[in-house]
């Protein structure tokens, strides 16, 4: 097994503001959203980060993106570190995350070149893909219309559309199938799949039990900031379910911590 | 240098399909010439030339025939001078509109009786209205008495205008102040929206994940906000240029702009473009650093004061050293005011163009530097 991603452990602090402290409910000034997470993930695997709301997900991911510097750590995406060679390891992943908005006055097609441009894809190379992804997830019905007419489920697949432009080895999915319908849902999930077939490595970040259950090989729970368990989806659910095992692992981590 | 033209290209498209900034941009110009006609209009009613008027004239050698006296005196009303230069000087200050030399013994050449074709001297003042007007009615009597040979300002210049000077004088007081406040309000129409913005809406998040370096955001940003703001501020100055000659009447004439030669007009766009990017870069930085597009108006609002304040600045230190123009802004607007006044040195201009240019650069530095810097892209 090639080892395509190496968190080493990674800690990040947020300084609150007064505003975030009171929204909060705490006297705290910093608060440690990711606490010393070390994992690997290997190629052609897909990866889940589980965890409840304030678990340290969305921030351990945009770390892993660049999008923000961890305090201590470091992670290295096919060799590369996330701090020393940020510029590389950008072009090497995609990263889909709700804070990443398009602009609503440009259509989707507009967008596809764009980013397309951004990440160095050559001409030819664009529109066979942009014709192959547009296709699947049904945008060529509303690829010249502009993104502020268009639904949420529709945007979102442009999104995830557009963070795969240059066809990365390397995804970063941040709660993919949040606020997104059945049928919508079914289409992203069906993608992911079929992106692992291709031997793409995916690290998806999800509370969702089902989704972990359906997609990941192997899946790490982190509670609080902290990684709690690590290990194959089977190993995992060996015993009890997915459910089961994170609340036991819930209460263990309530109870240490009291 | 692809992924500078790929941003710019970007922000044009934006720029351009969003007709709401359009209107932000060229409002301001249509406003201006507007206002400045409508109060134009209202000032210059009061000073309308009516049938009955008669052109104040001084003559020297006056004629005595009688048919002549008539018509002449039926447009004119005979002034007294101590002498014909001071009458000239009456005529450049518009007091006095017109004076008409007539060469001595003129009866003799209205009554046939001369065989010399001799020159009569008819001195206006272009600039003023009614100068213009007494030397027309004028040579039209002249015209009519012309059987007998003679001429009329022949060789040599009559019009004894100083209109370049009062215009220069007026525009090198206003334009420095002009051009700060119309340049910074094209500015502040378009940075805070596309930068703060674009961080307040999640979507330079999204540009920022990319390999694309934080520099050539920020520079494809300023180019091209820099030509937004360009436009604006064109719009605004087509719309005080065309408003001007109605705003300042008989003051300075529709043609002040034919006294700039072509180096006046390139060291103005140079200038203009200078600042522009100062402008734009500073208050880019600003927009960096708001969370919002409103925050961000109501942090560059102070800066704008600022600005205007240089060119208040500028007024009072025209025709100071040469190195007063090293200043960035304050020194563009020393320049701008010794273009109009058509005393700039190239060097001046020269120095002001390249302190902006300077302070651009470094702006841009530290614009790409808040780029790379999360607490301030991502401050919530
Ligand atoms: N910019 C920030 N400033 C202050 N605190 C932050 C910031 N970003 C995240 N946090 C805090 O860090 C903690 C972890 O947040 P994070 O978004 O990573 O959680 P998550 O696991 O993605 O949760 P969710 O399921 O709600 O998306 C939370 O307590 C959050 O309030
Ligand atoms: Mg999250």
């Amino acid at each position: 097994m090639e080892e395509i991603l190496k968190v080493e452990n990674l800690t990040k602090s947020f300084k609150l503001s007064r505003r975030q402290q009171k929204s909060e409910q705490t006297d705290l000034t910093v608060k440690v959203a990711v606490d010393g997470l070390s994992f690997s993930a290997y190629r052609g695997e897909i990866f889940g980060l589980l965890g409840p709301n304030g678990a340290g997900k969305t921030t351990t991911l945009r770390m892993l993106a660049t999008l923000i510097k961890p305090d201590g750590g470091d992670a290295f995406i096919d060799g590369k570190s996330i701090i020393s060679d940020e510029q590389a390891v950008r072009g090497k992943i995609g990263f889909l995350t709700s804070e990443l908005k398009l602009e609503d006055f440009f259509t989707p097609d507009y967008l596809f070149g764009f980013f397309s441009e951004l990440y160095g894809v050559d001409r030819t190379v664009r529109d066979n893909r942009k014709r192959i992804l547009f296709s699947k997830f049904g945008i060529d019905r509303f690829a010249h219309v502009k993104l502020a007419n268009l639904s949420t489920g529709m945007k979102q697949k442009v999104s995830l559309v557009i963070s795969i432009v240059h066809d990365p080895d390397f995804i970063i999915f941040d709660e993919p199938t949040n606020g997104l319908d059945v049928l919508t849902a079914k289409v992203v999930t069906d993608f992911l799949q079929e992106l692992k077939s291709q031997g793409k490595t995916i690290i998806l970040s999800t509370h969702i039990f089902s989704l972990v259950e359906k997609l990941c090989d192997r899946v790490g729970i982190i509670i609080d900031g902290k990684l709690v368990a690590l290990d194959t989806l089977e190993n995992l659910t060996r015993e009890q379910s997915i459910e089961d095992a994170f609340f036991a692992l819930y209460e263990r981590t309530a109870r240490g911590s009291i | 240098m692809k992924n500078v033209l790929t941003i710019i290209k970007k922000e044009f498209a934006r720029f351009f399909k969003d007709k709401r900034m359009i209107v932000t941009v060229l409002l301001p110009g249509l406003l201006i010439y507007l206002v400045y006609s409508v109060m134009g209009a209202v000032f210059s009613d009061s000073g309308k030339t009516d049938a009955n008027y008669k052109y104040s004239a001084y003559v020297v050698n006056a004629p005595a025939n009688e048919q002549f006296l008539n018509a002449f005196n039926s447009v004119s009303e005979i002034k007294e001078f101590a002498s014909v230069d001071e009458a000239k000087k009456s005529v450049a200050e518009g007091k006095l509109d017109i004076v008409v030399v007539f060469p001595e013994n003129f009866d003799a050449v209205l009554d046939g009786n001369s065989s010399a074709v001799p020159n009569v001297e008819v001195y206006y003042n272009s600039s003023a209205e009614k100068s213009v007007g007494g030397y027309m009615a004028v040579t039209a009597i002249l015209e009519a008495f012309k059987d007998p040979a003679f001429s009329i300002n022949s060789g040599g210049s009559f019009d004894l205008v100083e209109e370049r000077d009062a215009a220069g004088k007026i525009l090198s007081s206003i334009m420095p102040l002009l051009m700060f406040a119309l340049l910074s309000s094209g500015c502040i129409a378009v940075a805070p929206e596309s930068i703060a913005g674009e961080k307040e809406r999640g979507t330079m998040a999204t540009m920022l994940i990319t390999p694309v370096k934080r520099w050539q955001i920020a520079l494809g940003k300023i180019i091209s906000l820099t030509c937004f703001a360009l436009l604006s501020g064109i719009s605004s100055f087509v719309g005080v240029i065309l408003s001007l000659p109605k705003l300042l009447g008989g003051m300075v004439g529709s043609s002040a702009a034919a006294f700039y030669g072509v180096g006046d007009y390139f060291m103005i766009f140079g200038l203009i473009i200078s600042v522009v990017l100062v402008i734009i870069s500073a208050f880019s930085v600003m927009s960096a650093l708001s969370k919002s597009v409103k925050e961000a108006g109501t942090m560059i609002t102070p800066l704008m004061m600022v600005i205007i304040l240089m060119g208040v600045g500028s007024m009072f230190l025209s025709g100071g050293s040469v190195g007063l123009y090293a200043i960035p802004l304050l020194g563009s607007g020393l320049a701008m005011s010794a273009i109009m006044s058509f005393t700039a040195s190239p060097l001046g201009v020269a120095l002001a163009i390249i302190s902006n240019v300077a302070v651009t650069a470094a702006l841009v530095a530290l614009l790409s530097f808040m780029f790379k810097s999360e607490r301030i892209m991502f401050n919530k």
